[in-house]
């Protein structure tokens, strides 16, 4: 999978338009940024990515020369082609322990080896969660459920992680920490799409980045470019 | 085995002394509970399990009295012997209406859905009421009963049972635990690839065919079904049922179950002049909720090993 390609996504809550038919596309290995203010539409459209929510529009699997389109498909179908979501507010099952959330991650593989190996592998780049391996999820800070929110979507070996809203209600070194973690992610090859609040951080670490107004994009380029534009500046960096 | 043997050996007893030592009030009475046994568990384990608030499990019980009722009247010769076959289509048919509600109501959550479910079974109720076939308001009359009272509480017993036994083992199966994913948080669940429309229309469906199931077994227990006796309260007092054993707890329901049959009657009896039970009940539904608001069992089941292990000691 090189990218992801979004034509035309249009999504509606009843009779108010959420996201007025926008097109995007995002990369492997590359980290994509979507930023704008309250209600610009940023956690619906993901949401409607991974088929959360219905939508219009197409969304595009491009491989080399070979695209697919899986507009058509619902949640774990999305999952199973490898584009999977970490939700807003964290979402994790504070009554499960951090092992179990993870191996909740891993809910459409069946292979027990493959899973603990992967188990292995969130708790390499999460250390914090390796020590805490027994605890109970609620039990966690927000910076370390974050982790293990980012650890979990990670279980279903994805190739493009959606992340809404990572640095919610996080202390700023954490967030520089999970953002470093992104930026780890994104050199072994993975595709991530962040939407963002904290602008600055996330313009820095990304290749190429969408400004959502009400619903359009009204804004697209690099990421440093838009770090340094003007209109961005007024808008979103003071 | 053991504890089959115990419970069967139980049932009897239960029964022979039932038949033997009390009259045929109290019998009714223990027959009534066994339905709301039933009703409650089908409930449960829709809104306790999966935490999808159903207020409609009167009208599906609606339909299982009915067509367990019509089909043994008009297609089965008005013959006790095949209540059961009759109770088992009721279940079926009930089952599928389940899924008929299933596909346009389960697109939404929370109250609203409590709110789709609640209107579903207002309109089973009001074309039950204006059905003349089926007697319309007058009710439908003279349903085939069990001949004995032990035929009548076998066959309760037998079908509580199955009930209990099918829900405890899906509560703690692959799909009792996708489930709970959806009652703890349903995006979450999602975005980690469970198919939830599916899920909660499986469940919906399971449901609905208990009540299907404990709605037959109503027709032939009372012999005389209106369409009043499928209104909106019977979804309360279900949901009561469900809420006070705990919601998630398979035990607790019955459990809740007996409480809330027995009490008012045993109220009833009270040596006063007025009919004080009216005020006592409700007050210690309320004491309840104040005291214990997770119900009586919380999300726990009651272990026929662990109370063992306490007589031992």
């Amino acid at each position: 999978m090189k990218s992801v390609e979004v034509k035309n996504l249009v999504v509606n809550y009843g009779l108010i338009k959420a996201v007025k038919g926008i097109s995007f596309s995002f990369k492997a290995g590359e980290i994509t940024s979507l930023i704008g203010s309250n209600g610009a539409g940023k956690t619906t459209t993901l949401k409607a990515l991974s088929a959360l929510l219905p939508h219009m529009g197409d969304v595009l699997i491009e491989a080399g020369s070979t695209s697919e389109n899986i507009s058509r498909l619902d949640a774990p179908g999305r999952l199973r082609k490898k584009i999977a979501l970490c939700p807003e507010g964290r979402g994790i099952f504070p009554n499960l322990t951090v092992t179990e959330n993870l191996m909740l991650g891993a809910y459409l593989n069946q292979d027990k080896t493959k899973i603990s190996q992967l188990i292995e592998q969130q708790f390499e780049m999460f250390s914090r969660l390796a020590e805490r391996r027994n605890q109970l999820a609620g039990t966690l800070s927000g910076g370390e459920q974050q982790m293990l929110a980012i650890g979990r979507a990670l279980m279903s070996e994805p190739k493009m992680l959606m992340l809404d809203e990572p640095s919610l209600g996080l202390a700023p070194i954490i967030i520089e920490q999970i953002f470093q973690k992104f930026v780890d992610l994104k050199n072994k090859g993975l595709g991530l799409l962040i939407v963002e609040q904290n602008a600055s951080l996330a313009l820095e670490v990304s290749e190429k980045a969408y400004v959502l107004e009400t619903g359009n994009i009204t804004l697209e380029g690099k990421g440093i470019d838009l770090l340094n534009d003007k209109r961005v500046i007024e808008c979103y960096l003071n | 085995m053991k504890k089959y043997i115990i419970f069967l050996a139980c049932v009897v007893a239960l029964g022979s002394a039932l038949n033997y030592f009390t009259n045929s009030y109290i019998q009714a009475i223990f027959i009534s509970f066994i339905v709301n046994a039933i009703m409650a568990l089908s409930l449960n384990f829709i809104t306790g399990l999966a935490d999808q608030f159903s207020l409609g499990h009167a009208g599906l019980m609606a339909i299982g009295a009915y067509t367990s009722a019509v089909i043994n009247k008009e297609v089965m010769s008005d013959q006790w012997y095949f209540i059961p076959v009759g109770v088992l289509i009721a279940a079926i048919v009930a089952a599928f209406a389940g899924y008929l509600i299933s596909l346009p109501s389960f697109r939404l959550k929370g109250d609203y859905l409590a709110i789709v479910t609640l209107g579903m079974s207002e309109i089973v109720r009001v074309v039950l009421l204006n059905w003349d076939h089926v007697g319309g308001p007058r009710g439908y009359n003279a349903i085939a009963k069990f001949p004995e009272f032990y035929l009548s509480f076998g066959f309760g017993v037998f079908l509580l049972a199955l009930t209990f036994m099918v829900m405890y083992r899906l509560k703690f199966s692959w799909f009792g635990r996708n489930l709970w994913a959806i009652n703890e948080d349903d995006i979450a669940a999602e975005v980690m690839g469970l198919n939830v429309p599916q899920t909660k229309r499986r469940a919906f469906v399971i449901s609905s065919f208990f009540a299907g199931l404990g709605g037959g077994f109503y027709a032939h227990h009372l012999g005389y079904i209106s369409p009043g006796s499928f209104s909106f309260l019977i979804s309360v007092q279900i949901l009561i049922a469900a809420v006070l054993g705990g919601l998630g707890s398979l035990s607790g329901s019955i459990l809740a179950a007996f409480i809330l049959t027995f009490l008012p009657e045993a109220l009833r009896s009270l040596p006063t002049g007025v009919d004080i039970r009216m005020i006592i009940f409700p007050i210690l539904l309320i004491l309840m909720m104040i005291v214990r608001p997770q119900g009586i069992m919380g999300r726990k089941e009651l272990s026929f090993d662990a109370l063992m292990g306490k007589f031992r000691k």
